[in-house]
């Protein structure tokens, strides 16, 4: 929100030069009664923000219960050598890329479906949102014992009718199992983002296509899919965001370990999930927040064009 | 335009993340007005409990044998073993003030207990004559205690011991003796092995708790340990790169590859309890206290089983210590109330009470906290199968000297007595849980879980 804010009054900075001072305490007076909510989010967001900071830089034991001592940047040196933390990296790497690429082609393959007119596309469109609105813990129990279970999931009720041998999906291969998960979330979301950009398309460029000449596929690849690169964009990053903090479906379905322990599962480990130590904790965490918020200021570009974009149509 | 259009969708933006907010703060504001509420004659207490099936059974009772006589109001919050660690470890070690009294176990007694954040018990027990602390049995309070002071009261007390279904041994001529080693539990168990029935369950779940003191009891008997000791008893080297730790784990995981349960990664004690019922395993490694539930009035396999102490290797003994005991916080404010909540539910009335209204009848007691309970004559009767073995089971759990060399910290069987061991335990048994599912090697598991438990210094 930061990086709008900042581009909103960089584009204002040439017309307020030549305001003059009386017209200033007028946009003050203005902006007065939006004061204290300003204070209570920087005291209910920064506040916190800056104490972990400061833990980041103490070694802080609860249990055993010790002193906190201040240890400087040792807690993010040690980040670097920590191996468990890197392969906790990769798990978040793979855990936002897949799923967010996944839900965005299917996403984008029910958008076009939903684009078209016919009989109970309301219902339609409602069931394929569904997923979407239910709480990460139960879609988490779902899959992991209704789907993948070894003894009685429906995934391998069905891999054992066509004659195979059952898998523990979840215990086997627990990254895949959680980015499928994510897929089956996710979807909704990319659709929603894509069926938006479908019914902005200007149906005249269409039509003087069709008149041209221009075959179906033609017209998808050369003016639908160049039409929706600012959507997709949008949702990768918005989708990536959101993905990069799972926590729930981890917790939920694995309870962590090798393939599925992500950074925030390990930020949860390493604090009030057994370790207890809150200065390390707190390091992984601010390296955490400084990925997310490059990763929101490029978005957050990509959604001021888009807006852009939106008003020279 | 622009600036309409630009308002309306940072108002939206603000909208979400008002209602993200709201939706934050309205869960704590429902847990305070049901700890509040409830404040009739006797006001209400906040309980958090471990989700065994002797829980569940006290859970269900209190309205009606405890509240309806004393108007205290009980709030229960039931967890799995690993959450009810979390909640209880943030709320009493690091004061959290939520829970007036909370389950722990040997583990956390005695270090919560010096480390000044549970209420010594010793006072209130011996001045209430109707709680007859004399009747706990004595290597259950011990474990319990530091400094001869008691810091939490047991709720049932159990050892761990081998289960097996004598009906599907004797049709395969196989013998367990009283005093079986682990090879020839082994060996029984990949020889009944079928499709449809397993040969032996044991626990793969991660946790310390859960895979961590199934593995740490075999570990022990095979002559390893986590870490060496220096003479004072603090914690020397990490030991999980030595030739026994190896051998203790490939066995395990061998063992459970070649004859074990179904889905083991995520297996422990109700996983395990469940398929053992359902005749789907023919043997069974775990605590003493499934005996009860197994010979239940309710259980399908009730009167099929043979019992045995826990297998050995290199050690007489191998049989781990637990006990799911109520303390109460430094932090609560109505330390009179739960007092006399925990006499009740740890006290010898509930045993007698319980034992005409649970589903499971007598046989189903939580067991192993009492001496009077084995004199209940039909409990006597009811588990006549289980209560030597349970007994002479807790007896003979070797608690000061688990395995061939001297362990740090507090005294403990299936776990070590340190602080950090929860944390290395529960990171360890993640990766020996990934060997269990076929994830990762027995080798890496090991290096990894080395990097962890050499993290650790005194």
């Amino acid at each position: 929100m930061d990086a709008a804010a900042g581009t909103a009054e960089a584009s204002e900075q040439k017309p307020r030069k030549l305001i003059s001072p009386p017209r200033l305490s007028e946009s003050w007076r203005r902006r007065l009664p939006l004061l204290p909510a300003l204070l209570i989010m920087i005291v209910l967001t920064q506040v916190p923000f800056v104490m972990s900071i400061y833990y980041s830089l103490t070694d802080w034991h609860v249990v055993p219960p010790g002193p906190r001592k201040f240890v400087g940047l040792d807690n993010y040196s040690h980040l670097f050598s920590d191996h468990f933390f890197g392969s906790a990296v990769w798990v978040s790497v793979q855990l936002a890329v897949i799923p967010v690429l996944g839900s965005l082609v299917l996403g984008t393959a029910f958008a076009l479906l939903l684009d078209r007119k016919f009989i109970g596309r309301g219902l339609v469109r409602t069931l394929l949102i569904t997923p979407f609105l239910l709480m990460p813990v139960v879609v988490g129990l779902i899959w992991k014992n209704q789907m993948f279970n070894d003894l009685y999931g429906v995934i391998n009720w069905v891999v054992g009718k066509l004659g195979g041998t059952p898998v523990d999906f979840v215990a086997r291969h627990p990254t895949m199992a959680i980015a499928v998960t994510l897929i089956w979330q996710w979807t909704p979301f990319m659709m929603l983002i894509m069926l938006a950009g479908l019914q902005s398309q200007p149906p005249d460029v269409l039509e003087a296509a069709k008149v041209d000449g221009a075959t179906p596929w033609g017209i998808f690849r050369q003016l639908t899919l160049a039409h929706l690169r600012p959507y997709m964009e949008l949702g990768i990053l918005l989708g990536t965001i959101y993905l990069i903090q799972v926590y729930d479906l981890v917790a939920v379905m694995t309870g962590g370990g090798p393939g599925s322990t992500n950074v925030p599962y390990f930020v949860f480990q390493k604090s009030i999930g057994g370790g207890w130590e809150f200065g390390q904790a707190s390091a992984y965490s601010i390296v955490v927040v400084v990925f997310s918020i490059i990763i929101a200021t490029v978005s957050l570009r990509v959604l001021s064009r888009l807006l852009r974009g939106e008003e020279t149509v | 335009m622009r600036g309409t259009r630009a308002l309306s969708v940072s108002a939206a933006l603000l909208a979400v993340v008002g209602v993200i907010a709201t939706g934050c703060g309205g869960s704590d504001n429902t847990g305070q007005t049901s700890g509040g509420g409830g404040k009739s004659k006797g006001g209400s207490i906040n309980v958090a409990i471990v989700d065994n099936p002797q829980m569940k059974d006290i859970a269900k009772l209190t309205p009606s044998l405890f509240t309806k006589r004393t108007g205290i109001k009980v709030n229960y919050t039931i967890l799995d073993e690993g959450t009810l660690r979390q909640v209880t470890t943030r709320d009493v070690a690091a004061g959290g003030r939520q829970f007036d009294v909370a389950m722990i176990g040997p583990y956390e007694a005695p270090q919560f207990g010096k480390s000044g954040s549970l209420v010594d018990l010793t006072p209130m027990a011996q001045s209430d004559s109707a709680y007859r602390l004399g009747d706990i049995i004595p290597a259950v309070r011990n474990a319990l205690s530091a400094d001869g002071k008691m810091y939490a009261a047991p709720f049932y007390g159990e050892s761990s011991f081998l289960m097996y279904r004598k009906d599907v041994l004797d049709k395969a001529g196989v013998k367990i003796p009283l005093h079986p080693t682990w090879d020839q539990v082994a060996a029984a168990a990949r020889k009944v092995n079928t499709a449809k029935m397993a040969g032996i369950c044991l626990r793969g779940k991660p946790g310390w708790g859960d895979l961590g003191a199934s593995f740490t009891t075999v570990l022990n008997t095979f002559g390893g340990t986590w870490w060496s000791a220096k003479p004072d008893g603090s914690v020397d080297k990490a030991q999980v790169n030595t030739p026994a730790f190896r051998n203790a784990l490939q066995f395990y995981v061998n063992l459970v590859h070649d004859a074990g349960e179904k889905d083991a990664a995520n297996s422990s004690f109700n996983e395990c309890l469940t398929q053992y019922k359902d005749s789907k395993v023919a043997m069974w490694y775990d605590a003493t206290v499934a005996a009860g539930l197994l010979e239940a009035s309710d259980s399908a396999v009730k009167g099929k089983n043979g019992y045995a102490f826990a297998p050995v290797e290199k050690t007489k003994a191998a049989g781990w210590l637990w006990t799911w005991a109520l303390a109460i916080p430094k932090t609560s404010s109505k330390q009179d109330l739960a007092w006399q909540y925990i006499s009740w539910a740890t006290g010898p009335q509930y045993l007698k009470a319980a034992g005409t209204r649970i589903d499971g009848g007598w046989a189903a007691l939580p067991p192993g906290t009492r001496k009077s309970t084995y004199e209940i004559p039909q409990y006597k009767k009811a588990a006549a199968a289980f209560a030597g073995p349970t007994l002479s089971a807790i007896a003979a759990a070797p608690i000061s000297n688990p395995g061939t060399t001297k362990r740090p910290g507090l005294p403990g069987v299936q776990y070590v007595g340190i602080p950090q061991f929860q944390d290395v335990g529960n990171q360890c048994t993640q990766q020996f849980s990934a060997v269990i599912a076929g994830r990762t090697s027995v080798d890496s598991a090991l290096g990894n879980c080395q990097d962890v438990a050499s993290q650790v210094n005194s």
